[in-house]
């Protein structure tokens, strides 16, 4: 086992020490981290770490540790005690997340990196250690980033020890975590593989103004390509709603935009990619579910679902938009499962969203959210409000 | 030996314009029968612009299927009860390919194999002399590539000694005993090409054996001789050195076109292309023919396969044209220079890298 952060600490365990819910500690400390997030040389090499910068800026914080600290005559809100995080191997900035929300919370920390992180994780882990010099002693004293290979001791003694487990990944590690017995008064909070697609109004297209479809098409792009297409908010089919002329002007228009956009920002997929993706692609319409597999170079595959069948959930590479029309977008309602977790939306009215949800039957649709944000993480998620997650309340009769 | 007139192989004696002349009807009609016979086939050929009615001019317009198709989906072009074989390769990992053959493909790939074999070893058996260890075969758990690859060569052989035990660790007797007693006439060896290197070239160099009788036929891929900084150039020029070993082929093929196998000229100069198949090398980013000289991936074009759609097939495996029409044999001379790497992306699930195509032996 090595300890990451802070890279001077020995052992698994932190220590004691009680923070308190929405502790200035904490908050001095997240503030450092952002501001080296944001310089410039990071945000250069890892975009994605400016965004979490921005997620952790001071203000932002200090507002939400507010919100904490509120309190009611009848109520007092306190941390949880320890939080055992196991964030997904591959996207290098939900750890941060995490863990960052649950400090704020004034909880105790253990997170488990993956061996294979890097990158970006490993900047994030670089700043956090430089950002320690200058933050009070607790911080270090109360957090824990740790990363091991598979070690079903070490695994076994945090969660019997944590207060609550944070399980990010696919099924099958969700559930292997799971066997690992947790104390009675603790518990697990999962964020199990989930998928995510997109809705675009074709007459809101059409009636929309240039640089507006131009914004949004390069909006949709950063969504699709920055994680890889692999992220589960990642969208992957493309319903266009509207009349069968409306549907395939607007897309032709979208087709040429989301090109321009993906040329525009220079993302590009390498061979073995590229192949990966004819592969999974070809699979569709041998199992006939797609009627149409187009190359716009080697980034961009736009795939024309067979009618009726079922979207793609899985993965198929990066830059493959599969394609579906609906007369409306209540008729996106009944093709919703319980898997499915963020919508990205262009040229719909809040009441049309609104009613979409109301009409979508059981669980299903946790975001919804314009084009360009899929990925934007958010204190609420897979429908958890993570700040409520991560604290738990005393109530007060006098 | 069965030649022309001039001595020129049989199945080695097409030139690049002929071959092209023989080869694109021939295939045209096949990918018209596996439309037909395979529905899937048929379905993605037609979701990417590739309907019947569409025509051919040349070998490089056909359109191609990634080899690792035949992991992830049953493509068979007959119907079930007409299977009488199904091939199934592994690597490592993952799912194994699935090849169906009816009773007429197996004998076709059996016999073209023949042919083609026969050019570097003629038409009688040889005394064999295996560098693999015969529990490859008795363990079907692990019944890899690799023991398939030495199960199909075995045909070409008699006599067979296995010069590694169990362990894999050399038996110099039995290597001994073999050269002891066909040492003096044409004897063949066969192994895969860094199990060659490793066990049968040093000990052969420190002992002394005279290989100047043998023929030696290997495959497998340099990878792990790359490691160990031995080119192709170098593995020959060091067996010729130092055992008298000159007949040496290297050959290249995968058991998604069995039967169909790339062989390395007398001359050393490459792996070329029996008549009845031919290699193109594409630009992975343009997909257009790359002229030689330039590497790109390797797409495997053949007449053999009818009862699955295997005729042109894109590998996962990089290499690069030489020469056209200027070896020891004609058409197309090329080498393999290593695999592709596998696709990785991030996301939140549990794995997404996905194991690339496996290169094998037949």
């Amino acid at each position: 086992m090595i300890v990451r952060f802070p890279a001077t600490a020995e052992g698994l365990l932190p220590a004691e020490d009680a923070l308190t819910v929405g502790d200035p500690r904490v908050v001095q400390f997240l503030g450092a981290l952002s501001a080296r997030l944001l310089a410039p040389s990071v945000a250069r090499a890892h975009p994605e770490l400016g965004s979490l910068g921005f997620f952790l800026r001071r203000a932002e914080l200090a507002r939400t540790a507010a919100h904490l600290r509120k309190t009611d005559p009848h109520t007092v809100r306190r941390p949880r005690g320890l939080v055992f995080h196991v964030p997904p191997a591959n996207v290098d900035t939900v750890f941060v997340y995490s863990w960052a929300l649950s400090a704020l919370a004034g909880n105790r920390n253990v997170v488990r990196l993956s061996s294979r992180s890097a990158g970006a994780a490993d900047a994030v882990l670089a700043a956090l250690n430089d950002a320690l010099a200058d933050a009070d002693p607790v911080i270090a004293r109360t957090q824990r980033m740790v990363s091991y290979g598979r070690d079903d001791v070490l695994t076994a003694e945090l969660s019997a020890a944590c207060d609550l487990r944070v399980l990010w990944g696919g099924d099958a590690s969700v559930t292997a975590l799971r066997r690992f017995p947790l104390s009675p008064l603790a518990r697990d909070l999962a964020f199990p593989d989930r998928s995510s697609f997109a809705v675009l109004s074709a007459p809101g297209w059409l009636a929309a103004p240039g640089d507006v479809q131009r914004a949004a098409a390069d909006g949709y792009a950063n969504d699709v390509y920055w994680f890889d297409q692999a992220a589960c908010s990642s969208p992957r089919t493309l319903y266009v709603a509207g009349t069968p002329a409306d549907a395939e002007k607007a897309l032709d228009g979208f087709r040429r935009e989301l090109a321009d956009a993906v040329h525009r920002r220079g993302w590009t997929v390498d061979a073995a990619m590229a192949v990966e993706k004819r592969i999974r692609t070809y699979g569709l319409a041998a199992d006939g579910r797609a009627s149409g597999v187009r190359f716009t170079g080697n980034e961009l595959t736009w795939l024309d679902l067979t009618d009726g069948a079922e979207p793609p959930r899985g993965w198929l590479g990066t830059g493959v938009v599969a394609v579906a029309r609906l007369d409306g977008l209540r008729d996106l309602a009944p093709l919703i499962t319980p898997r499915d977790q963020t919508l990205s939306h262009f040229g719909f009215t809040g009441d049309e969203l609104r009613a979409l949800v109301t009409a979508v039957p059981g669980r299903g649709l946790d975001r919804i959210v314009p084009f360009g944000q899929a990925l934007s993480f958010a204190p609420v998620w897979d429908g958890h409000d993570l700040l409520e997650e991560f604290t738990t309340r005393t109530t007060i009769r006098v | 030996m069965p030649t022309d007139t001039l001595g020129v192989p049989e199945v080695f004696r097409l030139t690049q314009p002929a071959k092209e002349e023989r080869l694109l009807p021939e295939i045209v009609e096949r990918l018209a029968a596996h439309r037909a016979g395979c529905p899937p086939y048929r379905q993605i050929m037609d979701a990417i612009g590739h309907g019947a009615d569409r025509r051919y001019r040349r070998l490089e317009e056909l359109p191609w299927l990634p080899v690792r198709m035949f992991k992830t989906h049953a493509l068979k072009s007959i119907p079930d009860a007409a299977v009488f074989k199904t091939l199934t390769s592994s690597g490592t990992t993952g799912t194994p390919s699935r090849i169906f053959l009816d009773q007429h493909a197996a004998a076709a790939q059996s016999r073209m194999l023949s042919r083609t074999m026969q050019t570097v070893l003629g038409p009688h058996r040889l005394p064999m002399l295996l560098v693999d260890t015969r529990a490859i075969l008795a363990d079907r758990r692990t019944f890899s590539a690799r023991g398939a690859g030495v199960l199909g060569m075995m045909g070409f052989g008699r006599e067979h000694a296995w010069a590694l035990d169990a362990d894999g660790a050399v038996e110099p007797h039995t290597v001994e005993a073999f050269l002891h007693k066909h040492g003096d006439r044409p004897f063949l060896i066969f192994g895969f090409t860094f199990m060659v290197w490793l066990h049968l070239y040093e000990l052969a160099r420190d002992r002394g054996w005279d290989l100047s009788n043998g023929v030696l036929v290997h495959s497998g891929g340099w990878k792990k001789l790359q490691d160990r900084a031995v080119s192709p150039a170098e593995f020959r020029a060091r067996f010729t050195a130092d055992t008298g070993l000159r007949r040496i082929h290297n050959f290249y093929g995968m058991v998604e076109q069995i039967g169909t196998v790339f062989l390395e000229g007398p001359d050393g100069g490459g792996l070329y292309c029996p008549d009845f198949a031919d290699v193109i090398i594409r630009d992975p980013r343009t997909w257009a023919e790359q002229p030689a000289g330039t590497p790109g991936l390797i797409e495997l074009v053949s007449t053999l396969p009818t009862s699955y759609p295997g005729n042109v097939l894109l590998t996962e495996d990089l290499g690069v044209v030489h020469g056209v029409d200027d070896g020891a044999w004609p058409g197309k001379r090329f080498e393999v220079l290593g695999r592709l790497p596998r696709a990785e992306a991030r996301g939140c699930s549990d794995v997404y890298a996905v194991p690339a195509q496996g290169r094998a032996a037949l």
